[in-house]
């Protein structure tokens, strides 16, 4: 019987591949034999994943009729020998990979993985049978690199579970008291493609000239010390320490909490292969405002104020202080984002990745 | 500008109007020029700064060439593959040894002084003033971006220098229109209202001897110096500070110590315990409440243990003032009561503070009495209400 296995390279918890993984699997375990197997598994994961080395075991007979499907990240020289040799059909689920260059002032090594990872991708591009990617963008660069056979199926995480996350009242009354006046959000790591820099700047201009009581929140962990400390001297240097709060990770009770605090979601990102958090804000009701680039547009649809990605921070800040104080333009965004939302049932993408390898297999 | 919930925006539109917001108030001056371009700048400028070199090899280098081995001919081996090999290496040694074991001992010395030359090298790349060096110019060069920023703020911009400018001259000008600037000298208004210096002598001979002891005197509002004049008369040095230039003048022409100025600050500026006796003499009615306060405090101070503070103010107990003589000043701002008068001094610290009843309405105002016991009695209360004395004197003693 036809196994289909998930390979990722790294099983972490609370890791955005590894969930997809997770919540794909009782799908493909529908379908016939099916494990997950990782080169690195975190403690807490090894209940779940396997070592690559453990299919070597299995069964020889038939292994040419087997699927394996690649969740392609960051490089992993080891896992690519493994693919291109191996009998096994490949397919390739692309996440999209961060863009090498912007990370190579701040942590060097870091780049070289992302490039190698992007230099993965396109390696493997003659092997892969079938490439599924988040989104027409990311597929777009999948073509580009030489894939032939490329659909869209993103993998959504389930956030309809962070709608109805239970948030503690000591939690959403010190996001509620935060601060008097509007909140802007963006939910995010702190990396520089997600551009927090800019996101800083429209701060300054927005509560400078334009709603001295408006505070950008920014959510999400920082990766890289180095960044964090870059953008942390910007906000102070600004003098925007009242008007800026970082929060670095939070628990999904705290991002539900911020969510439902915040009077709109602004996303200055350079590159998103899907904007998760975008779909986030749309769920809790929040007009978004983010700059047109990457998959950003597609995600967004009609539902958010789109800005010209050449736009500089004083557009951004009158875009956002527009939304603020234009109640019907507010209403409208929120109308339209929660219509928007039909196109992001995550059951509904799990089935229709499912059905793209139900159909390669026969 | 909004649009209908219902049908989707033409969010091209949209952007087009807020670009033209942008530009609209870069014209008006609300954003600075260059803003963006300043922010990105300095942005890229803390970024850079934190790129540092990077020092976590340092310790390793360092330790290898502090743990080079001692240099030895003991380290060069003698075996030989050839029959004899090993004796012959030995011979050669020892007719080597001394110029071998010289060269040693001066390649030994220069490898301990580059040793020690590496290890201080690594201390000052240690050093954080190294870093702190580029990091204070980097820093100097985004404060001088930001002041320029700023002075590139046009002055004429909302909120700007320029307006702040305009409403404090309109605020200066109003407060100059309500200025009081008699068209009268007050000279002549005294010489009309108060008497004749002469009788204004009179009138306050009796509070001289109070400051027998008690010189020098400050004489805060001391007019034309009549009671200067009478001080000198007595022996005691009098000095008076006052606020109208032409009587100030005028005193100083008959040779009295009178200067112009504010009481309050010529108070303020005197040596704490440096005065014996302070007078105010029809002054304190045209202070507003807490220049009254300020006073007593300051008199706490500037008059020295055991000195005199003398006052004489309307008696706001007499009615009879405010149809006479109080509202003819229109400079006079309240009368004071004086059980406060006494009251503020005794807090604030004097020993003894004493009032004294002065000027009685002229015998002729006075009601007088007809003879009936009960209508008497009437009359009586209603002089005491109404033909008090008209003015009051605290006497208090620091």
């Amino acid at each position: 019987m036809t196994r289909i296995d998930q390979l990722v390279v790294s099983a972490v918890p609370g890791d955005a591949i590894t969930t997809a993984a997770l919540e794909l699997q009782p799908l493909l375990a529908q379908m016939g034999p099916s494990g997950l197997y990782a080169r690195y598994i975190h403690p807490d994961m090894e209940h779940r994943f396997e070592f690559p080395e453990a299919r070597a075991a299995l069964d020889p007979t038939g292994r040419d009729r087997d699927v394996i499907v690649y969740h392609a990240s960051i490089g992993e020289p080891t896992l690519r020998d493994v693919l291109l040799r191996g009998p096994e059909r490949l397919v390739v689920n692309y996440h999209n990979v961060s863009p090498a260059e912007v990370f190579r002032p701040f942590d060097a090594e870091f780049a070289g993985r992302l490039e190698a990872g992007r230099e993965e991708v396109a390696v493997l591009a003659g092997r892969a049978v079938l490439a599924l990617a988040n989104s027409a963008y990311s597929a777009a660069e999948l073509t580009a690199v030489g894939y032939k056979r490329v659909r869209v199926a993103p993998l959504l995480p389930d956030w309809q579970r962070l709608l109805s996350a239970s948030v503690p009242t000591e939690v959403q009354h010190r996001v509620d008291t935060f601060a008097e006046g509007p909140v802007v959000l963006f939910v995010g790591q702190l990396l520089p493609h997600k551009r927090p820099d800019f996101l800083v700047q429209t701060a300054h201009v927005l509560t400078t000239y334009l709603r001295g009581d408006a505070r950008l929140v920014l959510v999400g962990a920082a990766r890289l010390p180095r960044y964090e400390q870059t953008v942390r001297t910007t906000v102070a240097e600004l003098n925007l320490d009242r008007y800026v709060e970082l929060t670095g990770a939070v628990t999904d009770a705290e991002l539900a909490a911020w969510y439902r605090r915040a009077d709109v979601f602004f996303s200055a990102s350079e590159h998103e292969g899907l904007g998760i958090p975008l779909i986030e804000a749309m769920a809790f009701d929040v007009p978004v405002v983010a700059r047109d680039r990457a998959a950003v547009p597609e995600t967004v649809g009609d539902a958010a104020l789109l800005l010209p990605g050449s736009g500089s921070c004083l557009l951004a800040a009158e875009a956002i202080n527009r939304v603020l104080a234009d109640r019907t333009l507010r209403t409208g965004m929120i109308e339209r984002g929660r219509a928007r939302l039909a196109d992001f049932d995550p059951a509904r993408s799990r089935a229709t990745f499912r059905d793209q390898l139900t159909e390669l297999v026969g | 500008m909004s649009s209908s919930p219902d049908e989707t925006p033409d969010v091209d539109a949209l952007v087009d109007r807020l670009r033209s917001t942008v530009e609209a108030r870069r014209k008006e001056g609300l954003y600075p020029a260059g803003l963006e371009d300043d922010l990105d700048a300095h942005f890229r400028r803390v970024a850079a700064h934190r790129v540092e070199t990077d020092l976590s090899r340092l310790d390793e280098l360092v330790e290898r060439v502090r743990s080079l081995p001692g240099l030895s001919t003991e380290r060069i081996p003698l075996a030989s593959d050839l029959p004899g090999g090993a004796s012959l290496h030995r011979a050669l040694a020892r007719l080597t040894d001394r110029q071998i074991q010289g060269v040693l001992e001066q390649v030994q010395e220069a490898v301990s002084v580059l040793q020690s030359v590496v290890g201080e090298l690594a201390d000052a790349l240690r050093r954080p003033n190294t870093h702190l060096h580029t990091d204070l110019v980097g820093q100097v060069d985004a404060l001088q971006e930001r002041l320029a920023a700023l002075e590139r703020q046009p002055v004429d911009a909302p909120g700007g220098l320029a307006e702040i400018g305009r409403r404090l001259e309109r605020l200066e000008a109003a407060e100059a229109r309500r200025r009081f600037r008699p068209p009268f000298r007050w000279e002549a208004f005294d010489a009309e209202f108060r008497g004749s210096a002469e009788e204004i002598k009179t009138r306050y001979t009796d509070l001289v001897p109070l400051l027998a002891d008690a010189g020098p005197v400050l004489d805060i509002g001391c007019g034309r110096g009549e009671f200067l004049e009478l001080l000198g008369e007595a022996g005691i040095v009098g000095r008076g500070i006052e606020l109208d230039p032409e009587l100030a003048r005028d005193a100083s022409e008959r040779g009295l110590d009178v200067e112009v100025g504010d009481g309050l600050e010529v108070l303020a500026g005197q040596p704490d315990g440096s005065l014996g006796g302070l007078v105010l003499i029809q002054v304190i009615e045209h202070l507003a409440p807490q220049q009254l306060v300020e006073l007593v405090t300051l008199a706490v101070d500037k008059v020295r243990p055991g000195g005199k503070v003398v006052i004489e103010t309307p008696n706001p107990q007499s009615l009879y003032i405010f149809a006479r003589a109080f509202y003819l000043d229109p400079t006079h701002h309240a009368p004071i009561h004086p059980l406060y008068l006494r009251f503020l001094f005794e807090q604030a610290g004097f020993s003894a503070a004493e009032l004294r009843w002065r000027s009685p309405p002229p015998a002729a105002e006075v009601l007088a009495p007809v003879g009936d016991e009960q209508h008497d009695a009437n009359v009586e209360r209603v002089n005491q209400v109404l033909f008090a004395p008209q003015d009051y004197a605290l006497i208090a003693t620091r």
